[in-house]
């Protein structure tokens, strides 16, 4: 009895003092800043007459972390060589970069800290962890990239997915096997896939032009531990596959390849953008990569006959020796010109604001940064874009792997509707 | 059939990989009674320096180094950390050993970054051909391999000192010690035994059919829990056995998803578990592990 | 009077005074990452205080919490998410479905509990990690009411016509008061409310058969202790204290995400008690305030401190830092401080209480000194 007395006497006694401490003035008191800079130009969260703040939420330590290095990096480079030609609406470019580790709780805590610090996020790694904020992010009306290409995250203006999603990309895969005569009407062809969003959205495509030109699909779900694939190789053997579609990660698609040349099956593999990574090419996977196995992607591949591609390849081998350039070096370069298109266009209307910036984004119907296809931003629901590259692994090539079909995009894929939201 | 004899010989080549791991367990189980998180970071430290020095030794010498390393890196963490803790409670122990874990794959997955270390084996990706089913040589020298280790072991358990004296110690700690068991002894050759046999396991986890090393491959060591207990987390013919279950129920799962897709896809991760769920519904202690029996 | 006056000036009284001021004032301070990392740490308090009682206080070893910490969240979903496109839900009021899903929670830890019940140790500890396996495969695989890798949106708390949310704002000190700052309140109620009834089962009779158990599991049963109902009873109630850290994790994410209650969450629970200090509540707490503010804080200010890189360029990066410093803190607790961090506390206000009382003549051993 007498120790609820106390607590009672405790608590009132800490609402008073909590009562009179709140009271006092709190920064937070004052409310949303905004307001106009010195040039006129209205001012939105993370921007200053000096700088202009972007955000990064990215992953340098977890399982994800050869991307987020190498679209960290191309990143940094683009907004270092946009400040040296004078940075953005006299306005240097300042990054805040965190790293979430692959982890929900801390992508979650680092976009408490960007929603309040910075103007956009040009990289949000991961789409679990973007779905975790997307009522935020629509709620903040910040502009994101995500680093993610699943149709989970359409349907969202302040969202731009960027380039195709891993469902078209599929069935432009599918359309040129069948194209190439790799594949004909009536054939079964294997699917393994992770468990979750990626996996979930390329499925979706695949079985979309599977019911279109009568082809079977047949499903191998995996989870991203699996790394031997011995018993989908045996699975798909038995069902007797005319071709194996792979959306998975690197490691797996080395095991898979690997397995099935080695029992001598002969199909050919069609990867997910997320399939491959040139560092496979080092290890003793390279010669079932190199023989049969293709991938899509939305973008060009930093080996690609582009003169801003030739010209990011050279800057980022001279900042960054020795360092694998994968695809995730063109998008991520490519995210930041985006970003600072937007900027640029948001500069023009006089207003850096958050809404200013997204309806200057919204606004680009043919937005070309000459590094791969353009892109038409003014819609969310639909990706930006439905042309699909499909690459071949090759060894001692930049990037280590060839355009076999530039960047095409099929007749299925203009009909095709993607899910918006989910997958 | 052919498909279900893949399966078999698949799940029973990964399943002794599996028991080697699981074997590294039930030795420091044994000798300590402490459930070793860190397992997963010691077969990170073995297929790390495989992996960086074969280039320069060739590989026979770099897999000696990396299980030399990877034993001494065990015997480390017995004599730094475990010897020195005053909690007595196992499990404090156990938890302990997260921590040692966490410290160990934090610095070494950043020395790997974000590369893919080739382990440089003598096997690559040749391929035996065996009545129309072809195996990987990879996976016949795990499965040679870990058949000759487990039965050394099973040997050197029986016959020699240092197994008398382990199982003394597991019997009755307090007792073999008065009857001059020298207890730190046998931990510390426990835990650099558990190295020595992380690293093994590590080199044939990153060999073909996987690309090699990188830092996801601690992941793996978590399948040998079941593995071990479902064994018997006090019995090495229990690991074995484990390790075999495991694999082979991984294998199946997966192989033959297509028929028990009202489980939901993708179940091959999650049968391990179940298999082990059951198994220690009926026999509380694994297969093979002794029952604690209370008198008093 | 003034006897009454002296106690209520004790250091433990006005640390408790002074700690709740800070904690009630700080939402109208703090910027939104302090009090997202902060709710964060309030939730996993709950479950941390949960997991102590069933491994710190009994001895059981789970390492299943995570498994109770998703049925509490998505259990709060289901209950009080409506029925839309692909996924079902039972649109019940929100505070009716927050409790319902402490109560799932508990039954789940109910339904587990055969199996707890005839494991032992380490046996036991390794079991529950099946539930972790078989948690993610559901999450995952049961589209209409978890919604898959998708995940679904939490909704808010109502209470009474009063809503969690970010709109509409409550002024309050000119203050505007947006979901975080709303939540935090809640989660400090749900806080000292989980942690006094811990206490009170602690110092009272249970506790006493619980220390037991864990002591001796066979003196316990001689003595008359109902082992087998008080092992499932604590299993239950942990559970339940997993299933409300769970609805409080879901309102602070406000999407539930499957990838979250994997096995890292479980480990980073047992290393929380381990931390904070074994088989108390505050050390529970401690440790859960340890841990989870480590990462964010480091991410957040790492840049400004020596020997780390920033992120992405070479040398030990924030993340990795505070990884660590979170293994050694877990390694160090139990080498040097035994009782965690509440022990270390405890041994500076016994030499602080030394101190000041007069120093006896005759000089005595350390152990014979009074604490």
């Amino acid at each position: 009895m007498k120790s609820t007395l106390r607590m009672t006497a405790v608590t009132a006694v800490a609402l008073a003092l909590a009562a009179g401490a709140a009271g006092c003035a709190s920064d937070k008191a004052t409310g949303g800043s905004g307001g106009a800079g010195a040039d006129g130009v209205k001012q939105g969260p993370g921007v200053t007459d000096k700088t202009i703040k972007l955000g990064v939420a990215t992953d340098l330590t977890g399982v994800y972390a050869p991307l987020g290095k190498s679209l960290t990096q191309s990143q940094q480079l683009y907004f270092e060589q946009t400040n040296a030609a004078g940075g953005v609406c006299g306005r240097k470019i300042e990054t805040v970069v965190r790293d979430h580790g692959y982890d929900p709780q801390k992508a979650v805590s680092i976009y408490s800290e960007l929603s309040t610090s910075v103007l956009a996020i040009p990289q949000f790694l991961g789409s679990p962890m973007v779905t975790a904020v997307k009522q935020r992010i629509e709620s903040d009306k910040m502009f994101t990239i995500p680093s993610a290409w699943s149709t989970t995250l359409l349907g969202s203006e302040p969202i731009q997915v960027t380039g195709t999603t891993y469902d078209v990309d599929m069935i432009n895969g599918i359309e040129w096997l069948l194209s190439k005569k790799l594949i004909k009407k009536g054939d079964k062809l294997g699917h393994v896939y992770f468990e979750g969003d990626y996996g979930g959205s390329a499925l979706r495509g695949a079985k979309f032009a599977a019911d279109k030109h009568g082809l079977t699909i047949v499903e191998q779900k995996i989870k991203a531990t699996d790394n031997d694939m011995g018993p989908q190789v045996a699975a798909l053997s038995k069902a007797k596959v005319a071709a194996i579609l792979m959306s998975a990660g690197p490691r797996q698609s080395a095991s898979l390849a690997g397995i099935a040349r080695s029992q001598g099956m002969k199909q050919p593999i069609l990867g997910s953008n997320s399939a491959f990574s040139p560092q496979l090419l080092a290890t003793p996977a390279k010669p079932a990569l190199v023989e049969g196995f293709f991938f899509t992607s939305a973008g060009a591949p930093i080996s690609a006959d582009l003169p801003e591609v030739k010209k990011l390849a050279d800057a980022y081998a001279k900042k960054y020796p020795g360092q694998p350039m994968d695809s995730a070096v063109v998008s991520g370069y490519g995210n930041g010109a985006i970003v600072v298109s937007a900027l640029k266009k948001a500069c023009e209307a006089k207003d850096l604001t958050r809404e200013g910036l997204i309806k200057a984004h919204r606004s680009d119907a043919n937005a070309d940064t000459g590094l791969g296809t353009p892109m038409n931003f003014t819609y969310f629901d639909k990706p930006a874009t439905r042309k699909t590259y499909v690459l071949q692994p090759k060894d001692k090539i930049p990037g280590g792997a060839v355009i076999v079909q530039e960047a095409t995009e099929s007749e299925l894929a203009t009909t095709y509707q993607p899910p918006v939201g989910s997958y | 059939m052919t498909t279900f004899i893949e399966l078999l010989v698949n799940g029973v080549s990964i399943g002794s990989v599996y028991a080697l791991i699981a074997l590294g367990f039930v030795i420091i189980f044994k000798a300590t009674e402490v459930v070793n998180f860190a397992h997963a970071s010691l077969l990170l430290v073995g297929g790390y320096v495989i992996a960086v020095l074969h280039e320069d030794l060739g590989f026979w010498l770099a897999l000696v180094a990396g299980v030399a390393v990877a034993a001494v890196v065990g015997a480390l963490v017995e004599f730094c950390v475990l010897r020195r803790s005053r909690a007595g409670d196992q499990h404090v122990l156990a938890i302990v050993t997260i921590g040692v874990d966490i410290l160990l794959t934090t610095e070494l997955t950043r020395r790997i970054g974000t590369d893919v270390l080739a382990m440089g084996d003598p096997w690559q990706s040749q391929v035996v051909q065996i009545g129309g089913i072809s195996i990987a040589q990879t996976r016949i020298a795990a499965l040679v391999t870990a058949a000759t280790l487990i039965t050394c072991f099973l040997l050197a358990f029986r016959y020699t000192s240092w197994g008398i004296a382990m199982r003394a110690a597991a019997e009755d700690r307090e007792t073999a010690a008065l009857m001059g068991v020298r207890l730190s002894r046998v931990s510390m050759g426990a835990w650099a035994v558990a190295g020595a046999l992380a690293a093994v396991a590590a080199l044939f986890l990153t060999v073909f059919p996987t690309p090699g090393l990188d830092r996801s491959t601690s992941l793996v060591a978590l399948k040998a829990f079941p593995a071990a207990i479902l064994g018997g987390l006090d019995s090495t013919t229990g690991a074995l056995v484990g390790g075999l279950i495991i694999g082979l129920a991984e294998s199946l799962a997966a192989g033959y998803q297509n028929d028990v897709t009202f489980l939901g896809r993708g179940i091959g991760e999650v049968v391990p578990y179940l298999v082990m769920i059951v198994i220690l519904l009926i026999r509380p202690a694994g297969l093979f592990g002794t029952r604690e029996l209370a008198r008093v | 009077m003034s006897s009454a006056l002296s106690r209520a000036l004790r250091p433990t009284v006005i640390a408790a005074v002074a700690g709740l001021v800070v904690m009630l004032v700080i939402p109208f301070y703090a910027e939104p990452f302090l009090l997202q990392a902060g709710l964060f740490a309030m939730a996993a308090a709950i479950g941390a205080i949960g997991l102590n009682l069933l491994t710190g206080s009994t001895g059981q070893l789970s390492m299943g919490h995570a498994f109770f910490l998703a049925v509490g969240a998505y259990g709060y979903v289901y209950f009080a998410g409506d029925s839309g496109h692909e996924l079902s839900g039972l649109g019940l009021p929100t505070p009716l479905a927050a409790v319902l899903a402490v109560v799932l929670a508990g039954l789940a830890g109910g339904l587990f509990s055969p199996i707890a019940g005839r494991l032992r140790g380490t046996y036991l500890g390794i079991a529950s990690l099946a539930l972790i396996f078989i948690g993610q495969h559901i999450l995952h695989n049961a589209h209409a009411i978890t919604g898959g890798a998708n995940g679904r949106d939490v909704p808010p708390l109502e209470l009474a016509g009063f809503s969690f949310a970010d709109t509409p704002e409550l002024v309050v000190f000119q203050v505007p008061l947006r979901a975080l700052e709303k939540l935090w309140f809640l989660a400090l109620l749900l806080l000292l409310a989980a942690a006094w009834v811990a206490r009170g089962i602690l110092r009272g009779r249970p506790g006493r058969a619980m220390g037991t158990i864990r002591d001796h599991e066979i003196a316990a049963g001689v003595m008359g202790v109902p082992v087998a109902r008080y092992r499932a009873g604590v299993f239950v109630l942990s559970s339940m204290y997993a299933g409300l850290a769970g609805v409080l994790l879901a309102m602070a994410f406000r999407r539930t995400v499957p990838d979250y209650f994997g096995i890292i969450l479980s480990l980073e629970y047992l290393a929380m008690i381990v931390i904070g200090g074994l088989g108390s509540v505050a050390g529970a707490v401690a440790g859960a305030a340890f841990v989870s503010l480590l990462p964010p804080l480091f991410t957040r200010y790492g840049d400004g401190l020596p020997l780390i890189a920033a992120p992405g360029a070479e040398g030990v990066s924030p993340a990795e830092a505070s990884r660590i410093l979170y293994g050694a803190a877990v390694v160090a607790v139990v080498l040097f401080f035994p009782g965690g961090l509440l022990g270390v506390w405890g041994r500076v206000r016994a030499s602080l209480a030394a101190r000041r009382t007069s120093h006896p003549l005759t000089r005595m051993e350390p152990e014979e000194q009074p604490t």
